[in-house]
């Protein structure tokens, strides 16, 4: 190895990840918004919780589809439903997945939070939500997801529409 | 027969059919499904929802030990189990969860949780998960109240604040009880609450 490569070994593994930045809190009408900003051709909505292990199971799926399929315009936009005092914890695993873009933790009373989101949706959490160009639900489920199965639903997301 | 009612009668069947795959929850109405498939309480008995059921009507509520959001409601749930079941009022706690992905809700820890928490009703295994299957139950905690007729009269959450109990301002469950309880219509019949999915057995 040589000297220059050994110092930029060295001074990436002495870098830690940078955090990640504190989910803001956003009920379903602010999560429903930031479906909608333009610049998106599909929206993934993942609703999850630290301590949930289907939910953490599924996350770097849904980050690698994420990163795989941002360049064709998927936005990602993760809400926790972690309980107020536990900002640290979330950010400390949004951290360790790698997640630098900001994300969300669900605020207001359930009922208001769940069919404000969708009325499909039970409140079993994990629940992801896929939306069109136009911020329309094309696709819903509950439960985790393999990274082939969301990464086909959301490939087929971006195929049905022109970005906004 | 016309031939317009023949070709209905496939895309009706379809429609049916995909109902059903589609699952959801029973509705309001339904009468109580698999009352008679024996499940296997905390104390060792051998229980099916027959032989929980009272006159007065009867409450199930899919809970587990290891999810957060059951474990927000567990001392409302049990002290709500505890006196309607002196009242008359049929009550089971039924864990669907399969224990290899949620360690917790092995059948060890479930016996400990039901005498921690004082529960005066039996807690059960749904051990191939299908009753919370035949119930459409997605979730941990979710209640489900029939009448004197078995017929479902509400669905949904324990109360509208899972977090700060002091902060209810709609006990859904207490009201859709005390209807049950005095013959009334139950007032709100359907309401949600965010829980963890239940781990269905394959």
């Amino acid at each position: 190895m040589s000297t220059s490569a050994a110092l930029v070994l060295a001074v990436s593994v002495a870098i830690p990840p940078s955090a990640a930045p504190l989910p803001s809190p956003a009920g379903a009408d602010a999560i429903l918004a930031e479906v909608r900003k333009p610049g998106a051709a599909a929206v993934l909505v993942n609703v999850w919780a630290t301590w949930c292990s289907p939910c953490r199971e599924e996350f770097p799926d849904l980050l690698h589809v994420a990163r795989e399929l941002a360049p064709k315009g998927l936005r990602l936009v993760l809400v926790s439903v972690d309980f107020p005092g536990t900002e640290a914890e979330t950010r400390s695993f949004l951290t360790s997945q790698g997640v630098d873009f900001p994300t969300f933790v669900r605020a207001g009373k359930d009922e208001a939070f769940v069919d404000g989101l969708e009325r499909q949706w039970s409140g079993a959490i994990p629940a992801t939500f896929l939306y069109d160009a136009n911020g329309k639900l094309v696709r819903f489920w509950e439960g985790k997801a393999s990274y082939p199965v969301i990464k086909k639903r959301a490939q087929a997301a971006l195929d049905t529409k022109e970005t906004r | 027969m016309t031939r317009k009612a023949l070709l209905a009668i496939p895309v009706l069947l379809c429609l049916a059919a995909s109902a059903a795959l589609a699952g959801g929850a029973l509705p309001i109405g339904a009468t109580i499904p698999m009352t008679d498939v024996k499940m296997k309480s905390v104390d060792g008995a051998e229980l099916a929802l027959a032989d929980v059921r009272k006159p007065a009507g009867t409450l199930v509520v899919f809970t587990c030990n290891h999810c957060p959001f059951a474990k927000m409601w567990e001392t409302r749930i049990v002290e709500l189990g505890n006196s309607y079941a002196v009242k008359g009022i049929g009550v089971i706690a039924v864990n669907a969860n399969d224990p290899k992905v949620a360690e917790d809700d092995s059948f060890d820890a479930m016996q400990r949780r039901a005498k921690e928490r004082g529960m005066q009703f039996p807690y059960v295994v749904d051990a191939t998960s299908n009753l919370a299957r035949a119930f459409g139950a997605t979730k941990t905690p979710e209640a489900f109240l029939f009448d004197k007729d078995g017929k479902l009269v509400y669905h949904g959450a324990i109360d509208d604040n899972g977090q700060e109990p002091s902060k209810v301002e709609n006990a859904y469950l207490k009201l859709a009880l005390e209807a049950v309880m005095n013959g009334g219509d139950v007032p709100v019949k359907e309401t949600k609450s965010i829980g963890c999915g239940i781990k269905f057995r394959s």
